[in-house]
Parts: C-alpha cells; sequence; structure tokens
C-alpha cells in the first residue's frame, strides 16, 4: 500500500470549481426543449389504490404526459430485493409513495398537474411498530414478495455456552435501549435530467452513490439494454448513504424514454424527506454480565431494526449491527438474535456506518452501568475487556493485526484521569 | 400579478387600496409564503426601501423606529443598544445574519407570528405604532394593538414604532432549538426602572405563549416597590412559570414551556444593563 | 414585468414574473448556477448572495426587490487566475467537502471580512450561523476563514 499520502495534505481535485461556483450538480445542467417533472406522493401510510383518474390533469394546458404504474415496463426495483415500485399500481405502503408523474413545459405547470390527478384511496390501519408487525397474526406488508411474515430477516450469532457464562456472571446489567429514525439530510435535494442522445440512448444524469446498479435497474424497468442507458454521475451534493437507493432516476428516465423529450425534476427538501431511505431506528434488548472482577463473561442481544415500507439494504444493516453488537470487548459466551421487520413507516437504508452505530448506544452504556455496580472506573471497565490482537469475536472472527483500541484507550488515560472519568 | 415600489408613503397607502394588495417588507416570510400558496396576493406593495420607513432617530423622548428598520440595523444600532436595550438584543438573536440583513420589525409584527422576536420587547419597551391608511395616521399602543383580531385591516400599513425613552433598563431572551436560526420556542423581555436597588416600574412581556405575544401586568405589579435581590429574581422566575403554566393550561407544550420559561426569564434578567 | 439588475457588476434587462424569487433569476435566468437551493425556506444557506455587500437568502427575495442593489453571486468573487483568498483557503486547508454548500459559505465568510477584516473565531461561526455544512466540515471551514482573514490583513 501506498502511504505516501497519510498525514500530507492533498488538494482536492474538484476544489476549485466548488469554490468558483462552477461545478455542475445535476440541477445545475439543462437540454434545450426540457420538460419538467413532477410526483404525485400518498399522503398515507397504508393504503389500497381503487383508482387513479389522471384526466384533469393530463387536460392542463402545458401538460405533455402523465404516467401511472401502467406505463412501467417493469414495475419494480430495490438493491436486494426489487420490492419497491416506480410507481404504486395498488398498495401504498408509506407516506411519500410515488403514485403519478406529469411531465410539463413548467415546474409550475407540472406541479399544478399532479394536485390533479385523482387517488381513490381506501386507508388501511398502518403498522408503525416493528414489535408489533413481529406478531405471527400481523397483516403481512410483502406477501408476494417476502412471504406471510413481516421478518425480512433474522441474523442469530452464537457463540459458546450462555448458562456457564449466567453462573459465572456476579453482576447483570439488563436494560432497553432505542435509537431514533435520522434522516441524511444531505444538502442538495435529488434532481435529475434526463434525455434520449443522438445515438438513440437514454442518459440519465443524477447525483448517486451507485451509477452502475442505476444503470440497471433503470433498464430492467423500462425493459431497455444495460447499453441503452448511460448514467452519468454529476457532483453530488451530500449522500451518506441516502443515494444508494434509486429515487427520480426510472420515472425520469421513463418519461424522457416515452415523450423522446429531455425530462428534468428537482426534489423539493419536503419531497426528499418524504422519499429516501433513513437510518434504522432500533430497539436493542441488552443482558450483560461480568465477574466481579470486571471480566465480561455472557451477553444476550436482541436488536430489532425498524425496516419500514421496503427492504433497501436492511438485511446488510441489521447484520453489521448484530456483529457489532458486543462493541470492541471480549465477551465468551454471546446470544444475539438481529431482526429486520417491515412496516409501514419511511423505508430504512444505507447511512453512515451501516447498522455500527446504533448498537454504541446499548453496549457502552451497558459497560458504564456494569463498571459503576462493580465500583470500577469506566475506563479500567473497558481496559479489561478490549480487543487485542488474538481476541476473537462473537462471530469467530480471530483478529490479527490492526486493533489499535488499548493503545488508544491508554492514551487518553491522561485526559481522563484530569476531565473526562466521572468516577 | 402586479408589483409596485412607491416612492413615499402616501403612494403606498393609495396603491394599498387595490384589491388583493399586500405590503412586501424584506419577504422573508411573505415570499416563502406565497411559494407555499399559503396567501396569494394579487397586487404587492414593495415598501422594503422606503427610506421614510428606515429611520432609527431620536425625537427628543421618543425613539422612532420604521417599520422597514431591518434586523441587522436594530442590532447594529448604538442608540438602541444604550437606550431600548431589549430590542437590540432580541435583533442579535433573530434568525440569521442573512435573515436580519432582509426581515424588518414591521414585518415580524404584520406576518403575526406568535414567536415574533421584536414584539415581546416593543412590549416590555412599551411602544405604540403608527398605522397609515387612507383613513389617516393612527397611533395606538402595542399591547392593545395586539388585542385587534385581525390584527390589520387590508390597506393599513404599519408605519413606525414609537418608543419612549425613561432610562428603564431592559433585558431580552429566547429559547430555540438550536443557537442559529431558530425560531423561538419561548421570549421574555422585561424593562425596569430602579431607584436605588427598588424596582419603581416594571414590565414583562412573554413570546411564543400562546396566539401572541403578551404582557403580564399582574405579574409586574407583584414586583414593583421591592428590592432587586437574589428573592426577588428567584421568585420572579417562579412566577413566570406559574403565569405560563396557567396561561397553556392543558396544551401539549405547557409541562416544557412552563419549566422552561425560568432559564429563559433568568437569562433575560442576567441581560439586563448594569 | 421588465427589470434591471446588477450583478458582479454587470447590468442585465430582464423580464421576470413579479412572485419570481431572485435565486431562479439567477439560476435560471442569468445561469449563474453557483447559487444553490437546499431547502427553498431560508434554513440553510446553500443560497446566499451579497446584496449591498450584505448576506442574503436569495429564495426568501423576490428579484423586484433587488432593482437597485448592487449583488454579488460566487461568479463575481473571484476567477481561476484571480481567485479570493477565501477560495483559495478553502481549496488549501480541505474546507471544501460535497462542495454543496460552498458558495454560500463563502459568500457569509466575504461579508463577514470585508466588514471586519480581523474577526475573532467567535465572530466567525456567528457570520457564518446560517449556513449549514451536512458533510460536517465545520472546523476547517472556520479555519479557513482565520486564514483568508490573514492574508487579507497582510
Amino acid at each position: 500500500m501506498n502511504e505516501a499520502v497519510v498525514g500530507t495534505r492533498i488538494e482536492r481535485e474538484d476544489g476549485w470549481g466548488k469554490v468558483l461556483g462552477e461545478t455542475h450538480f445535476p440541477a445545475d445542467v439543462n437540454r434545450p426543449g426540457e420538460l419538467y417533472g413532477a410526483v404525485l406522493r400518498s399522503p398515507h401510510a397504508h393504503a389500497h389504490i381503487r383508482s387513479v383518474n389522471v384526466r384533469a390533469a393530463a387536460a392542463l394546458p402545458g401538460v405533455v404526459g402523465v404516467f401511472t404504474a401502467e406505463n412501467v415496463p417493469h414495475n419494480a426495483h430495490g438493491v436486494l430485493f426489487r420490492d419497491q415500485q416506480v410507481l404504486v399500481s395498488e398498495c401504498v405502503r408509506m407516506v411519500g409513495d410515488p403514485i403519478a408523474a406529469v411531465a410539463a413545459e413548467t415546474e409550475k405547470i407540472a406541479r399544478e398537474a399532479i394536485a390533479r390527478v385523482e387517488v381513490d384511496y381506501e386507508i388501511l390501519p398502518g403498522l408503525f411498530d416493528p414489535e408489533e408487525a413481529m406478531k405471527p397474526d400481523a397483516p403481512a406488508l410483502h406477501p408476494d414478495m417476502h412471504g406471510p411474515s413481516n421478518v425480512l430477516y433474522h441474523l442469530p450469532i452464537r457463540r459458546g455456552d450462555m448458562q456457564a457464562g449466567w453462573t459465572k456472571a456476579d453482576v447483570v446489567v439488563e436494560k432497553e435501549y432505542r435509537t431514533q429514525m435520522l434522516d441524511h439530510a444531505f444538502l442538495q435535494p435529488e434532481a435529475v435530467l434526463a434525455y434520449v442522445d443522438e445515438r438513440g440512448h437514454l442518459v440519465v444524469k443524477v447525483a448517486t452513490q451507485y451509477a452502475h446498479y442505476d444503470r440497471g435497474e433503470i433498464a430492467h424497468a423500462l425493459g431497455l439494454k444495460y447499453s441503452q442507458v448511460r448514467v452519468k454521475t454529476m457532483a453530488v451534493g451530500g449522500a451518506f448513504g441516502g443515494r444508494e437507493d434509486i429515487s427520480l432516476q426510472i420515472i425520469a428516465g421513463l418519461m424522457a424514454w416515452t415523450l423522446r423529450k429531455p425530462i428534468k425534476m428537482e426534489n423539493t427538501r419536503t419531497e426528499s424527506f418524504l422519499s429516501h431511505s433513513k437510518r434504522h431506528p432500533m430497539r436493542l434488548y441488552y443482558k450483560t454480565g461480568a465477574t466481579k472482577d470486571g471480566k465480561l463473561v455472557a451477553l444476550e442481544a436482541k436488536i430489532i431494526g425498524d425496516a419500514g415500507a421496503y427492504s433497501s439494504w436492511s438485511p446488510n444493516v441489521v447484520r453489521k449491527a448484530a456483529i457489532h453488537a458486543t462493541g470492541p470487548y471480549e465477551i465468551p459466551n454471546v446470544q444475539i438474535d438481529s431482526y429486520a421487520v417491515l412496516t409501514n413507516n419511511p423505508y430504512s437504508g444505507a447511512m453512515r456506518a451501516f447498522g455500527a452505530a446504533q448498537p454504541v448506544l446499548a453496549y457502552e452504556s451497558q459497560m458504564d452501568l456494569l463498571a459503576e455496580a462493580l465500583g470500577l472506573s469506566p475506563l479500567e471497565m473497558r481496559l479489561r475487556n478490549i480487543f487485542h490482537v488474538g481476541s476473537v469475536t462473537a462471530t469467530g472472527q480471530m483478529l490479527t493485526s490492526s486493533v489499535g483500541m488499548a493503545k488508544c484507550l491508554q492514551a487518553l488515560t491522561p485526559y481522563l484521569a484530569t476531565k473526562g472519568d466521572a468516577s | 400579478m402586479d408589483y409596485f415600489r412607491p416612492r413615499s408613503v402616501e403612494e403606498a397607502v393609495t396603491l394599498g387600496q387595490s384589491p388583493g394588495a399586500a405590503f412586501l417588507g424584506g419577504g422573508t416570510d411573505l415570499v416563502l409564503q406565497m411559494r407555499q400558496g399559503k396567501v396569494n396576493p394579487q397586487c404587492l406593495i414593495d415598501v422594503h426601501n422606503l427610506a421614510e420607513l428606515k429611520e432609527i432617530r431620536r425625537n427628543g423622548d421618543v425613539l422612532e423606529l420604521g417599520s422597514m428598520v431591518t434586523f441587522s440595523e436594530v442590532s447594529d444600532s448604538n442608540l438602541l443598544q444604550d437606550s431600548a436595550r431589549a430590542l437590540w438584543l432580541a435583533g442579535q438573536t433573530m434568525g440569521s445574519p442573512a435573515i436580519r440583513n432582509q426581515a424588518t420589525i414591521g414585518g415580524n409584527l404584520g406576518n403575526g407570528s406568535p414567536a415574533a422576536d421584536a414584539i415581546p420587547a416593543l412590549l416590555a419597551l412599551d411602544a405604540e405604532v403608527c398605522l397609515r391608511s387612507q383613513a389617516g395616521e393612527e397611533v395606538i399602543s402595542l399591547a392593545v394593538f395586539l388585542e385587534r383580531y385581525p390584527l390589520l385591516a387590508p390597506g393599513t400599513l404599519i408605519w413606525k414604532f414609537l418608543v419612549p425613552l425613561r432610562g428603564w433598563q431592559s433585558g431580552f431572551a429566547k429559547l430555540g432549538r438550536r443557537r442559529a436560526l431558530a425560531i423561538a420556542r419561548l421570549s421574555v423581555a422585561v424593562a425596569l426602572k430602579t431607584e436605588g436597588e427598588t424596582v419603581m416600574d416594571l414590565r414583562v412581556a412573554f413570546g411564543a405563549v400562546g396566539k401572541r405575544a403578551f404582557l403580564s401586568p399582574a405579574l409586574a405589579a407583584r414586583f414593583i416597590g421591592r428590592e432587586l435581590d437574589v428573592h426577588w429574581r428567584t421568585e420572579m422566575i417562579s412566577g413566570s412559570q406559574e403565569l405560563v403554566r396557567e396561561t397553556l393550561k392543558t396544551r401539549a407544550s405547557a409541562p416544557y414551556k412552563a419549566v422552561a420559561v425560568g432559564g429563559v426569564m433568568h437569562q433575560a434578567l442576567m441581560l439586563l444593563q448594569e | 414585468m421588465n427589470i434591471e439588475l446588477r450583478v458582479n457588476e454587470q447590468d442585465f434587462r430582464l423580464v421576470v414574473e413579479p412572485d419570481e424569487r431572485l435565486l431562479d433569476v439567477l439560476r435560471n435566468r442569468l445561469g449563474l448556477i453557483g447559487t444553490k437551493e437546499g431547502c427553498g425556506e431560508g434554513e440553510c444557506g446553500a443560497c446566499t448572495i451579497l446584496m449591498d455587500g450584505k448576506a442574503v437568502n436569495s429564495c426568501l427575495v423576490l428579484a423586484a426587490q433587488a432593482v437597485g442593489h448592487e449583488l454579488m453571486t460566487i461568479e463575481g468573487v473571484g476567477d481561476r487566475l484571480h481567485p479570493h483568498p477565501l477560495q483559495k483557503s478553502f481549496v488549501e486547508l480541505g474546507a471544501v467537502q460535497c462542495g454543496f454548500c460552498t458558495p454560500g459559505m463563502i459568500l457569509s465568510a466575504k461579508a463577514l471580512l470585508d466588514r471586519n477584516s480581523q474577526p475573532s473565531e467567535e465572530e466567525i461561526k456567528e457570520a457564518m450561523s446560517g449556513n449549514l455544512c451536512r458533510c460536517t466540515g465545520y472546523d476547517k471551514i472556520v479555519k479557513a476563514v482565520q486564514r483568508a482573514a490573514e492574508e487579507v490583513a497582510r
């Protein structure tokens, strides 16, 4: 590995364009003759669509096309499972689900037109509590794709002998922790420009974290060959995981391909909040045991991640939460169960640390509580259990290099002794 | 939609008679409300740059503040810092620097938000509002004016504020969800006159407690004629908590605001000038 | 309606709608795409420009209101051959990440330095308090403003 750049100051290649205001984010590019697209989104979290009437919208002067589910050749997308529709046909599963799209001569007309689309909803009770949604008698939100249960994913991790672990424990701390839903709130709302180029290829200019995947999803939904679709990544105005899923790419592509006109779309901040993924809210049930000399001996953890309405990256995210559930501490006896559960909440997906952030609240709080119960300093409690080279994690991985935690904590000791250590 | 930029208050008031007319100040509320479709004026009368409405001046024992004085101009004014500190403090914390550069104190009143930052300060300072309309001029105490529903009759322009200069001390504090760009969750303004250590007169105003900012003469009355000491401050804090609890009754924000106002009051009292 | 705007020391005659935002006129009619829209309601500061040297949110100002004022957008601050010290320090100190907040940050900082060439850290933070950076690069942004202030003072 070339380590020559570590510790040196490298100027960003794109820095100058950004400080001069020259950089093109997707909202900054246009094509002659472009139309403006807007999307009608569901105000309901769970509903059956009886009918969608677009006549009044289509009749508005300046409207060039109105699109609903029936105009989408293959109406499905999703990073792991294609359980999300480009435009919802029958079942609304979250507030913000897209139902119809309009292409019009101006943004104003497009937005007026979507307000004229009439949707007849049969509003259904929503499942908003993941533990309710896990119950066997809860109505299944995706029976066709994910079967009769809303438990999308379950990862059990087992190590050692729990019975033996609890027997050795002099102190046991049992607590429940909850983390909240978070939005990435990247500063640049989603925007896209889609057009058919001189070779007959569909070009989609977008700020994305995942251009090759977008290309496949656009091609799939529109029934095109990969070679007919080009995704050009513009400057990305923040993403933090929130641009891994499809946002406006397919809808804009569909309208551009069908109408053979460039389509420009920009989300307002509100639409941005309504449409992209969120950080998984998690419920973490932790029971941790330690001996009186401060050694961890047993952990039983149940982690329930609220996947929301669609799977997105949920299995991977709750898997990561499970893998990190012990924190950087050696625990010989472990029983971890991590679940992703479908609900009618906004869908959860990738966000910075990808499931590793939430368990921190639980395992570090447990360490503080155990330290208090044992009369140890929080620092000492951690030093007695911290991973070293040679430690084996709950998943059986032997750590062989680059395990700097103990060194790091020791370096902090003088500081903690004077300021940071509550004890 | 029509847009006019009158050259005088007279002309503005005449234009204000047009159907669907709205006076446009800095625009930080109105432009957004128009875009959100909450208001749909047929005619905008932009008075933001009218020199007559932009003056801050001392006229004998009265401070005259044009309605189009911006919050930045308020917070940059030494005159206000010395003689109308509560308003000057409100000018420091309202919105962000960019909002303060556009937003005006007249607009703050006209927009009618319960959380308007300038209003509790102006109430505590015993300000009067001067209105102009086709019917002529009207000068009315701000406290009385705030009892009107709707606040402004069509075509009425908020012209200026008159703040009496009585040598009182004043302070203002607000609670927001973050340090910058926070809409007040609570605000408190206090103005008082002392002789030696004795409080001779007192005005206390609250913002974001109920639909509009208000003065509480009843609360103030309990603290006049007493020595401004630690007991006075402690009881003023608990008194403001009782008042907010009674005012908000069963509103969802009551348990929070009834406690939090104590801290805001404490801060407002700390910020009284020496 | 017909209006004349003065932007970056150039005069433009334009036909605009009375309710058209200055932000949209700058971006769509003048092609000055360096001014960004992040929230459309004065919360994020990405649309910050200077009006008579003062920072304003161009999403909350009508184009018509800007008539008679001297406007400056990021495009008027400097160019590759003659960058403003702020542009230089933002690049050199890594104060630019995704770059979407950067034009607004630089304009808020410029309004500050033009008024106060030796600001304290607290004054810098206050002047930039209406500009959000979601990449959370605030520390480097503050340092970049300090570095630029040193260069301006020199």
